[in-house]
């Protein structure tokens, strides 16, 4: 019976390519509704029986087991991958008539694929199984990047991808093999074994390596921000909601079955993820690509989330139950939340480049006016991606700070400062974040037009409002009542890790009782403020004027702040992290009357930039040794002569 | 009381890091100097006279009356005001000097020292922090000298932190070494000046 | 509740002996004490001129900043009395709400599409951002030396009986002061009296506010003040002292605090631009040092 509800979605994905293209769209949907229906009732029936035993199913022999924690990460991709699949209808109208239909029908079959991988990911415990469900989430994912792969950039940055991709692979590969050498067994359940007597740090960094190249922790994210942009949008919303998570899960997943070492490893993933976060926004602040500053973003939240995840280690670690529960469960959650607002504002800026073809924001302006619905969608994404209250990034971000005041009360010296510094790497991300955020929203929503448009741009339709809409009220609905969310994710943790948080869930509950509360006086004030307001405006005379310009009123679009001068005062203190090429020639001195000039600016990744200096040394390397290879016979055979000698000379001194 | 100075001495060296006119650093020396004898004064209880003579001439004679004012002077023979140009720029200084902070209490706390105060012990491990900082940092010979001089406050703090058993002798290398370095660096700023333009740089560009 | 109401009288003197100082200090006699709250209800009967570039953010925005600072008001302590919304991590919260009001004046600034408001707007959001550091640390510290992270817990068992907590509270109000005036777009670093445009930070961004929005606006500063204002205070007040004596206490704080104003403003020179991010970093630092003592002197006391 299992083995047909696995086996169903996948042939029915592949049904997809020969089904006619007009139903294509609803097939698909029905298969996605379908896959998240099926995998989403024993994972709700799990969360709901808080912490009951887990469902273990055997398909073709291969056992899947999905626990709390499984269950958990299979309702975040569910609800993810069918909001994207329901934008894409709207997304995709485009492309009909440009692509094939052989192209679309490719697309929705990897589409799915990666839907089915995912969950296979998250309930496969087997080593084998789960590598080959790793591996065909890369490959779909793949696919789906290649979707516009007519552009050179693209096939580029997929291709980047994918190697990149098969690089964590190896080190998970790696990873498991060792477990198997050592226990004889190649599953997550040996890894308890090996893990209660053997050395815990090497290997977990095995894993963390192989996992944090998916998550796109730096300096492992170097395929994070060309990828995202490449993407269709849905499909970015969907890699960057659920499929990044996927290294997330990894990484819980063994961490809870290390032993020792728990202080140090704890110590390490905060560190990473503190560098992840804050470096993460500022890359994103310098952007002019709307995706690809979302892109930095996912790495800032990585951060946040795996700050979560260190701070629980290290409760786990100095056997602080508080702390693991307040880390572990803020990490929990900002997946979850991540997920939705980081999806919603993907949805968003691709309605934006939907109907102005770009996703340079120094070309954009404006577009509140033409698209409010999209204004306000994008507004409540930055928003909750900025941390702030009333919605749901506050909760989740409020878990981690409490958890690191609470070690800051009460750890010991060293624990003390490390806290603090977390703290004010949390601190400084959240700023950042605001300042990200102001930037982008205002840059592309407000003020007026940077750049004429041919034809007249409309809201989009409500296909494409409708997910956001999803998305949103679920954002509202944690950022209310963050009781109702956080308790089965306390529940998940103290299974996980076998402590026991009944006494701290009571002292939580009060805390976000009163969050909520507040979250809810702010709403009404402001309602009734406005209906005040409104009222006052309606009895006074309103006048309408241009905007004050220094007593000139004749001011164009491009004489606003553009998104390169919101953030220069920043990137002006920062240039020593950030490397900006700015492009301009200067004003001669015997030039009376300024001719017409340009001004560019390229950011730069930094460790992109590194990398790509490494690999060039290689390549000179490799470049002078390719001197040998000059294609003559005669020098072949003096190779082979040489060859031989030096074996004899060294079997002769018995080195071999 | 004690900890109150110490306190400001801190503070004195977050300062050092973010200002950049030569006055302005002439000052701040001034006022270590002042800090030291304060806190000199609390911290040993049982001065006899002569040592009490010393302890005054060194901090407040010296580190807070004769060094500032051939400082001062040296600023104004050779009209050098500012910190070079392509000096670190403060906020970055700020933010080096406030880990350097960070980490002097790590390995304050790590050496787990028995001596005395720990409180003087980390302040002194930052001092010493921030005069090399200054030095390495910075490009004009003067701002060396600055660094020169907030090591060897930092080595002054650091032999309060053993207590009231100061050693002569080391009072008296610290004093004689403040002694030689000024007024060799005096009279070489003066003197170079008078050739060339710019020879209070170490290095150019 | 207490905290709220006193907040709310603290903020009807609060601006006008600002001024007052301002103008004896100058030479002059200077406005009633009540004066600037005159021009806030003058503002409050005009009638409003919109830009036609704003869009709904330009309308909602006054509406929001003094939403979150009224909300900020809820969770502000007194002398440690119980507190409807205290909880732990309180000020979490406290400095987010803030933070969204912010947020929500940085857009409605860049929302008139106004080069000389995008100025103020960014200077506004680099600033804020850098301030917030300071702030954080500086909670830590308290958090720290009293074991709790609740705001009214925290200063219900903050004795200031010890001569060193006596110094940590003195650098802790000095931070607050210089974290109040950055937060409120005060002299060190924004001239609320600057004529130029180029080189304003709040007034500039509320160049095209007017009538209703900026009457709103400027009510949310001076209720902002107070809460910075109470915030030290609370540092002050002794918790087991009779209510009239911590009400006295209270309010010659206040006014003590709002006097440090009007000298600072008198006799300060406003920094460079350029200089700035490099003072208020400098207050995280300064912050790092009291944080950096407390924990010390807690585990000199423990060991």
């Amino acid at each position: 019976m299992m083995d047909f509800l696995l086996i169903l979605p996948v042939v029915l994905s592949l049904l997809i390519l020969i089904i006619s293209s007009k139903l294509r769209y609803y097939f698909a949907l029905f298969i996605t509704l379908y896959v998240s229906v099926i995998s989403s009732i024993p994972a709700i029936s799990l969360l709901i029986n808080f912490g009951s035993t887990p469902f273990v199913f055997y398909i073709f022999s291969t056992e899947i087991i999905i626990d709390n924690l499984s269950a958990f990460f299979m309702i975040v991709t569910n609800f993810t991958m069918l909001t994207g699949m329901l934008f894409s209808k709207g997304y995709l109208q485009p492309y009909l008539s440009k692509k094939s239909s052989y192209e679309i029908a490719i697309h929705y079959c990897n589409y799915l694929l990666l839907h089915v991988s995912m969950l296979l990911v998250l309930v496969f415990r087997n080593g084998f199984a789960f590598l080959i469900a790793w591996e065909l989430m890369a490959v779909s994912s793949f696919i789906l990047i290649l979707f516009e792969g007519e552009k050179r950039s693209t096939l580029k940055t997929a291709v980047n991808y994918l190697i990149q991709m098969h690089i964590g692979f190896v080190f998970l590969l790696i990873a498991f093999l060792i477990c198997q050498s050592e226990t004889g067994n190649i599953s997550f359940d040996a890894l308890k074994i090996y893990f209660a007597n053997h050395n815990n740090s090497f290997l977990f960094m095995m894993f963390f390596v192989g996992f944090a190249i998916k998550a796109g922790f730096i300096p492992l994210h170097t395929w994070l921000p060309d990828a995202h942009p490449a993407a269709p949008s849905h499909v970015s919303g969907t890699m960057s909601g659920v499929m990044i998570k996927m290294g997330i899960y990894g990484i819980i997943r063994v961490l809870s079955y290390v032993h020792f070492d728990l202080y140090l490893i704890g110590f390490f993933i905060l560190l990473i993820s503190a560098i992840s976060g804050i470096l993460g926004v500022m890359f994103a602040i310098i952007q002019h690509d709307l995706k690809k500053l979302l892109a930095y973003h996912s790495i800032e939240n990585i951060g946040i989330i795996g700050m979560g995840i260190g701070l629980g280690t290290i409760g786990l670690g100095i056997n602080n139950p508080l702390l693991v529960m307040l880390g572990f469960s803020g990490a929990l959650l900002h997946v979850l939340n991540h997920s939705l607002f980081k999806s919603l504002l993907f949805y968003s800026a691709g309605s934006v480049y939907k109907n102005y073809h770009t996703h340079n924001i120094e070309q954009l302006g404006g577009v509140i006016h033409k698209m409010p619905k999209t204004a306000a969608f994008f507004l409540i994404g930055s928003i909750a991606i900025c941390g702030l209250p009333p919605l749901n990034g506050f909760i989740s971000e409020f878990l981690i700070y409490l958890g690191l005041f609470k070690g800051l009360t009460t750890g010991t010296f060293h624990n003390s400062i490390l806290m603090l510094l977390a703290i004010i790497a949390l601190v400084l991300i959240g700023g950042l974040a605001i300042f990200c955020f102001t930037k982008v929203f205002s840059v592309v929503f407000l003020g007026t037009s940077r750049k004429k448009m041919e034809n007249e741009v409309n809201e989009v339709g409500n296909d494409m409002l409708f997910p956001q809409l999803l998305i949103s009220l679920a954002i509202i609905a944690i950022g209310l009542f963050p009781m109702i969310f956080i308790k089965p994710i306390t529940i998940i943790v103290s299974g996980l890790f076998k402590i026991n948080t009944d006494s701290y869930i009571l002292s939580i509950t009060d805390t976000f009782s009163k969050i909520g509360i507040i979250s809810i006086t702010l709403i009404v004030i402001t309602g009734s403020l406005i209906i005040l307001r409104s009222k006052m405006l309606k009895k006074r005379k309103v006048n309408y004027g241009t905007t004050w310009g220094c007593g000139s009123a004749n001011i164009s679009g491009k004489q606003q702040y553009t998104g390169s001068s919101f953030a220069n005062n920043f990137s002006d203190i920062a240039r020593p992290l950030l490397h900006i090429k700015k492009e301009y020639n200067q004003i001669s001195e015997n030039e009376i009357f300024p001719a017409k000039r340009s001004f560019y600016t390229h950011p730069e990744d930094v460790f992109k930039k590194t990398i790509l200096k490494i690999v060039d040394f290689l390549m000179m390397i490799l470049k002078k040794l390719a001197r040998l290879q000059t294609g003559q016979i005669q020098h072949y055979i003096l190779y082979a002569f040489i060859f031989i000698l030096l074996i004899f000379i060294l079997m002769y001194l018995k080195f071999i | 009381m004690d900890i109150l100075i110490v306190i400001l001495f801190a503070i004195t060296l977050l300062y050092f890091s973010i200002t950049e006119r030569f006055r302005i650093y002439t000052n701040l020396v001034c006022f270590q100097g002042f800090l030291l004898f304060a806190l000199a004064l609390f911290e040993l209880k049982a001065l006899t006279i002569g040592n009490f003579l010393f302890v005054s001439s060194e901090t407040l004679i010296f580190k807070g009356i004769a060094v500032p004012f051939l400082l001062y002077k040296i600023i104004n023979k050779t009209g050098e005001e500012r910190v070079h140009v392509k000096a670190l720029p403060g906020l970055f200084s700020l933010i080096f000097v406030s880990i350097g902070l960070l980490l002097s209490i790590i390995i304050a706390y790590s050496l787990k020292t028995r001596l005395g105060n720990i409180t003087y012990f980390i302040v002194s491990f930052f001092a010493l922090y921030t005069g090399l900082f200054l030095i390495t940092s910075h490009k004009k010979i003067f701002s060396h000298l600055i660094g020169f001089l907030v090591i060897e406050n930092a080595v002054f703090l650091f032999s309060l932190t053993i207590g009231n058993e100061m050693p002569m002798l080391i009072n008296i290398a610290i004093l004689l070494d403040i002694f030689a370095s000024i007024l060799i660096l005096g009279i070489f700023a003066m003197r170079l000046k008078q050739h060339t333009d710019d020879l209070t740089m170490l290095k150019d560009e | 509740m207490i905290s709220f109401l006193l907040i709310l009288i603290t903020a009807l003197f609060f601006p006008g002996i600002i001024l007052r100082i301002k103008s004896i200090t100058s030479g002059r006699k200077g406005p009633d004490i009540l004066q600037p709250w005159k021009n806030i209800l003058i503002l409050l009967r005009k009638s409003s001129t919109f830009s036609s570039t704003t869009s709904y953010i330009f309308q909602i925005a006054p509406v929001i900043y003094i939403t979150t600072i009224i909300c900020a008001m809820l969770l502000m302590p007194f002398a440690g009395y119980k507190l409807i919304f205290g909880f732990n991590g309180d000020f979490i919260l406290f400095a987010y709400l803030l933070a969204l009001g912010k947020f929500f004046f940085i857009l409605s600034a860049m929302d008139t599409g106004s080069s000389f408001e995008g100025m103020g707007a960014n200077r506004e959001a680099l600033y804020s951002m850098l301030v917030e550091p300071a702030f954080f640390i500086l909670i830590g510290t308290i958090a720290l030396l009293t074991g709790y992270t609740s705001m009214q817990e925290i200063f219900a068992n903050l004795q200031l009986a010890n001569h060193y907590y006596f110094i940590i509270s003195i650098i802790l109000i000095y931070l607050l002061i210089q974290i109040a005036m950055i937060e409120n777009s005060r002299m060190p670093v924004d001239d609320p009296k600057t004529h130029l445009e180029l080189t304003m930070i709040h007034e500039v961004m509320i160049l095209d506010h007017c009538g209703f929005d900026l009457a709103l606006i400027q009510i949310g500063t001076t209720l902002k003040f107070a809460i910075y204002g109470t915030f030290i205070a609370n540092f002050v007040i002794p918790v087991n002292l009779p209510i009239v004596l911590q009400l006295s206490i209270y309010f010659s704080t206040q006014i003590i605090f709002a006097a440090i104003i009007g000298f600072l403003e008198s006799f300060r020179a406003r920094k460079k631009l350029m200089k700035n991010p490099q003072f208020i970093v400098s207050l995280s630092s300064i912050a790092l040092v009291a944080f950096i003592l407390s924990l010390l002197l807690l585990h000199q006391m423990l060991k």
